[in-house]
């Protein structure tokens, strides 16, 4: 019985213990699908090549150990002349992979356990896939695949076009030297041309007008409490180009058509006429001194805004992600030092700064809406440059530069979706600078909540002091 | 170029001491000069364009696979996918090709060697040695550029900006090493070659015109290219010394440009003290003052060829003088509308936003005196009057999106996006290849002897002006968007991804223009080689360098040099059978040519100029 007895308390232990091991492995890929989508996935996809390999049975090519050495610090390996390393650099164009030394041991073994799943589970998903839209999967592979008939056929009628026309040439040519002058009479057709040009191009821009306007952030509407301001100013200037361009592109092609040589006409001697050129230099001028007026007013006006109960939020940038760091409940950012950078924490912040204590770092930024936000820009390696085109915002990150931007959200992301009808948008935060191979997808989703909702996201991310660091590292 | 034009040579001019390498190749006869940076300047543009249908293909395909990819570019196409890495490089070089090596030394360098000596009457340039060695610094120049293609890692990829830390650390981009340092090679040897030929052009203009010449008789070209070689004279140097720091910075471990850097690529050390916007303000002191270098050139042959083919004096020449001026001087005070969001303090923004926009004011006035130089004329339509009536529209296009770009609080949502690409695409790109191709077209029977095909000439250019507007057009509407430029795909965002059609539309008139720059190849090699012998002024024009012989000749006249008696743009005046007067032709009773000239030529006299 006492046999028994501690067999069901060990058994009792071990299926805990197997069940707290599941659950562990499976909080660990779920933990590694958030690092690995805030982290990885500006290069990297599971099925796909995009910056860097696809890391499909990443776990099956390489060893653990040697994939957490990789991943902290690949550009070591290189120089220390690990084959597979070299073999992988040169492989992929000797782009760098960007180095995650700030990553522990166990967070860069989840994202493995991660993209372990994610190669194991698909092929299920991948099976129905296939039975449910074979078609589509059909029409894929035509539409990824240039060498079809329609194409060969075009390549075929362009080539006897070009041996046609070319033949024309020739034949009137021929034509032109019996009969002693040219046969196309340019001037005419030129004259005929001008003007169906000229008719063409301006319906074809009220058209880009109607159809392509529609995709603007201008017929979105701005979302931040300085947009208005700015599209006014974009308005005025495009009602006043817009005139201008109407105007001097019909004179222009008009012009070109009624005064071609007929033949008969004699041109007019006008060499010049003070009073019109004082006329157009001065018209200019006013319109442009308006224009510079009102410009300089809205520009001031952004530039220079001060709220007093603004929030601090820092924008850190690098090669290829974006953090936030919010102030906290002090609103104060704490210190930091780029040498720090990657040791106690990515973003080199001072821990043992009292300010820093309560700083919130995140991947996806949440802002209240109303809730004015002075942002602090600071760049880990090469130049980037914050762009928030829904907010008209935008201020480079230069290394060794602080640099600001405030601007006060306005519509959130739940009111901008039902305007949109969209249910699918969100605010982006981009990089408008190049600034490397996978610059085109260095980007960070905007939230704009409403104050109850910002403040329950805000209580349950971790602060700074609490989120793991590589010990192993900060010790030292 | 052949051997068999060598060996005819040796033949028919065997007693001059004129060899095929002193005639040919270096050779010290501003014309030849001439034909040369066309000829390099045409194969640059050549490359440049191809390049650009690539990336093309990959921004309106992003899915696609082009097996032919991996033919042309081996590895940075691997499986006929365009490498991101290349993708940027192919960016780069496009825009370093199509900014310098061609709208630059090819614009300015062909036409300011083919017109200054003979538009100001003089035997050839002030010194024909720095003028050759001018043309072959921009040789080596593009050959670097070329050769860097193939090094390992690519070529500069950071932007044909060359921004650092982006360009400064070898290994921020794999094109940042070995490709840049011959990015920079070859960027100097072409500043040596621009500084050389800008003295030159400069020493000619005013030290070497023929007597009765004065500076208010020039044609505006010459005051184009006056203007243009004094900005390049000043701003070109700036860049020299840039980017020898830049060099420093790359090769020795100094830290002009890096700042608070401890990446991995920074090779390990720390780069304090620097500052990255230090070097944008030495390369945008060169950089606006080289959109005026590009642009001025074309509307000056703009002026020239609207004025003949209109058969009208070019409307307020000293207006136009004046507004050539004024954009010079301006063009060194607005660099920093490039860096309205570098962290600059905003006051120094709403200083160069107001000399910005100040500057479209001459620019307008140059418009409007185009537009009143073809009222009431006598249009001959020919294909160089189409380029530069094509120049004008495109000028006006993209002339009044920089009044958007101008101003520092619009430029907050539209910098860096495809906006700005569409602007400067249209103003400074479109409408410089429109001034230079108006330019081939005018003078081609000046430079070769011969006449181009007309008809194709006019095919080219409806078909290059539809491909320019239908290229550049829809553009705007990304930007404002939010689309920003040099992204490989827009596949990471769906509300760009909605452009993919559009991508597609540029694509096609992108494939469009660039068979009709095929048009344009064929007709300029096949009329250099085989085209319809040229007659002496076959536009019936006024000015001097077609009263040379249509045969080059060294020394350019075979007598003495004609002396000028009035301004360029004495067409259709009243008065007089014929409806244009040459500058040489003097008036009644006009016999020192610095007097003003008021009334009209004696007839005969007009007959013996016509012959002479």
């Amino acid at each position: 019985m006492k046999i028994f007895k501690s067999l069901t308390k060990s058994l009792f232990f071990l299926s805990i213990l197997i069940s707290f091991g599941f659950s562990t492995k499976a909080q660990s890929a779920d933990e590694g699908k958030t690092l690995f989508n805030a982290n990885c996935t500006a290069c990297h996809a599971i099925n796909d090549k995009i910056v860097g390999p696809a890391l499909k049975d990443v776990h099956k090519r390489r060893e653990e150990s040697w994939l957490i050495k990789w991943v902290k610090n690949s550009q070591a390996m290189v120089k220390s002349g690990d084959a597979t390393a070299v073999q992988l650099y040169k492989e992929n164009n000797e782009s760098v992979m960007t180095s995650f030394e700030s990553l522990t041991d166990v967070q860069i073994k989840s994202i493995i356990a991660y993209v372990k799943a994610e190669s194991e589970a698909p092929a299920a998903q991948a099976a129905t896939a296939t039975v449910a839209g074979s078609n589509t999967n059909e029409t894929a592979n035509t539409s990824n695949d240039y060498k079809t008939e329609i194409n060969w056929l075009l390549v075929i009628i362009s080539i006897l076009l070009i041996a046609i026309i070319s033949r024309i040439f020739g034949i009137l040519n021929k034509i032109g030297e019996i009969q002693g002058k040219p046969v196309i009479n340019w001037t005419q057709t030129n004259g005929l041309l001008v003007m169906a040009f000229l008719i063409i191009g301006l319906i074809a821009t009220f058209w880009e007008f109607y159809v392509h306007g529609k995709l603007t952030v201008f017929a979105m509407g701005s979302a931040s409490a300085h947009g208005d301001e700015y599209d006014n100013m974009f308005m005025i200037t495009l009602g006043l180009t817009g005139v201008v361009f109407v105007i001097t592109q019909i004179l222009l092609f008009w012009y070109a058509y009624k005064y071609k040589n007929d033949g008969k006409r004699k041109a007019m001697y006008f060499p010049d006429n003070h009073k019109l050129e004082f006329i157009w230099t001065i018209v200019p001028a006013v319109v442009l001194t308006v224009l510079v007026i009102r410009g300089l007013m809205t520009w001031n006006n952004i530039m220079y805004s001060k709220e007093e109960n603004a929030r601090e939020v820092e924008i850190f940038g690098y090669q290829f992600a974006w953090d936030a760091r919010l102030a906290g409940a002090d609103n104060k950012l704490g210190a930091h030092n780029f040498r720090e950078i990657g040791k106690v924490n990515a973003l080199g912040v001072d821990t043992t700064d009292e300010k820093a204590k309560d700083d919130v770092v995140v991947k996806e930024l949440h802002l209240e809406v109303g809730k004015p936000v002075n942002f602090h820009f600071r760049s880990k390696d090469v130049i980037h440059s914050a762009y928030f085109p829904h907010f008209r915002a935008q201020m480079n990150v230069v290394p060794g530069l602080p640099t600001k931007f405030s601007f006060t959200p306005t519509v959130t992301t739940a009111d901008m979706r039902n305007k949109l009808g969209k249910p699918e948008f969100d605010y982006v935060l981009l990089c408008n600078k190049i600034c490397g191979s996978a610059h085109y997808r260095m980007k960070m989703v905007v939230v704009v909540d409403t104050k109850e909702a910002y403040e329950k996201w805000l209580a349950s991310q971790k602060t700074i002091t609490n989120q793991p660091v590589n010990n192993s590292i900060a010790s030292k | 170029m052949s051997d068999h034009n060598m060996n005819n040579h040796h033949e028919d001019h065997g007693h001059h001491k004129e060899t095929f390498i002193s005639k040919y190749i270096f050779s010290m006869d501003h014309k030849m000069i001439s034909r040369q940076f066309l000829i390099t300047g045409i194969i640059m543009g050549t490359l440049g364009m191809l390049m650009s249908m690539i990336f093309r293909l990959q921004l309106a395909y992003p899915d696609m696979k082009f097996s032919f990819l991996e033919g042309i570019l081996g590895h940075w196409g691997k499986d006929g996918k365009l490498d991101p890495n290349f993708y940027l490089a192919l960016i780069t070089i496009h825009g370093t090709i199509m900014v310098f090596f061609v709208l630059t030394a090819g614009l300015s360098g062909t036409f300011s060697n083919l017109l200054i000596p003979l538009q100001v009457g003089a035997r050839d340039m002030a010194s024909p040695f720095m003028n050759m060695l001018s043309y072959w610094f921009f040789f080596l120049s593009s050959a670097v550029l070329v050769f860097s293609l193939f090094v390992d890692g690519g070529p500069a990829s950071a932007g044909w900006t060359v921004y650092p830390p982006l360009s400064a650390l070898p290994k921020a981009i794999p094109g940042s090493g070995t490709g840049m340092t011959l990015w920079l090679v070859s960027m100097i040897l072409f500043i040596a070659s621009s500084l050389l030929g800008g003295i030159n052009y400069i020493a000619t203009i005013l030290n070497m015109r023929t007597k009765g010449m004065k500076m208010t008789r020039l044609p505006l070209t010459i005051w184009a290219f006056l203007v243009t070689a004094v900005l390049g004279l000043l701003s070109f140097p700036v860049l020299l010394g840039g980017s020898l720091l830049l060099v420093f910075d790359r090769s020795f471990g100094t830290s002009f440009y890096l700042s608070e850097i401890v990446a991995e690529f920074a090779g390990g050390i720390e780069r304090t003290g620097g500052s990255p916007i230090l070097f944008q303000h030495l390369f945008w002191f060169l950089g606006h003052p080289e959109v005026y270098i590009i642009l001025l050139p074309a509307l000056g042959i703009t002026s020239e060829v609207i004025a003949t083919n209109s058969r009208k004096p070019i409307f307020g020449y000293r207006a136009m003088i004046g507004s050539i001026l004024a954009i010079g001087v301006l063009s060194f005070i607005v660099w920093g509308h490039h860096m309205f969001l570098t962290g600059m303090n905003p006051f120094l923004g709403s200083v160069f936003m107001l000399g910005t926009l100040i500057i479209a004011v001459p620019s307008a006035v140059k418009t409007f005196n185009y537009l009143a130089t073809l009222w009431q004329g006598n249009l001959q339509l020919t294909p160089a009057m189409m380029f530069a009536i094509g120049l004008v529209s495109l000028f006006i296009s993209g002339g009044l999106t920089g009044i958007y770009l101008g101003n520092a609080a619009l430029d907050i949502n539209l910098h860096d996006t495809y906006f700005v690409v569409a602007h400067f695409h249209l103003v400074m790109g479109s409408a410089a290849i429109f001034g230079m191709m108006s330019g081939i077209y005018h003078w081609f029977p000046r430079m070769f002897g011969r006449m181009m095909n007309e008809t194709a000439g006019q095919i080219h250019f409806w078909l290059t002006l539809i491909s320019a507007y239908c290229v550049f057009f829809p553009m705007h509407f990304m930007g404002l968007a939010g689309v920003p430029r040099r992204y490989y795909a827009n596949t990471a965002y769906d509300q760009f991804n909605v452009f993919i059609d559009m991508n597609q539309f540029i694509t096609i008139a992108a494939l469009l223009g660039g068979l009709a720059q095929v048009i344009f190849l064929v007709n300029f090699f096949y009329s250099a080689l085989k085209g319809r012998k040229a007659p002496q002024n076959p536009w019936k024009s006024n000015t001097l360098e077609w009263t040379a012989p249509v045969e080059h000749l060294h020394g350019n006249w075979p007598g003495e040099i004609p002396h000028v008696y009035r301004w360029a743009y004495d067409y259709s005046k009243p008065g007089h059978n014929e409806d244009f007067i040459p500058q040489n032709v003097p008036d009644k009773g006009q016999i020192d040519p610095l007097d003003e000239s008021n009334g009209l030529p004696e007839p005969v006299n007009t007959e013996n100029s016509a012959n002479h």
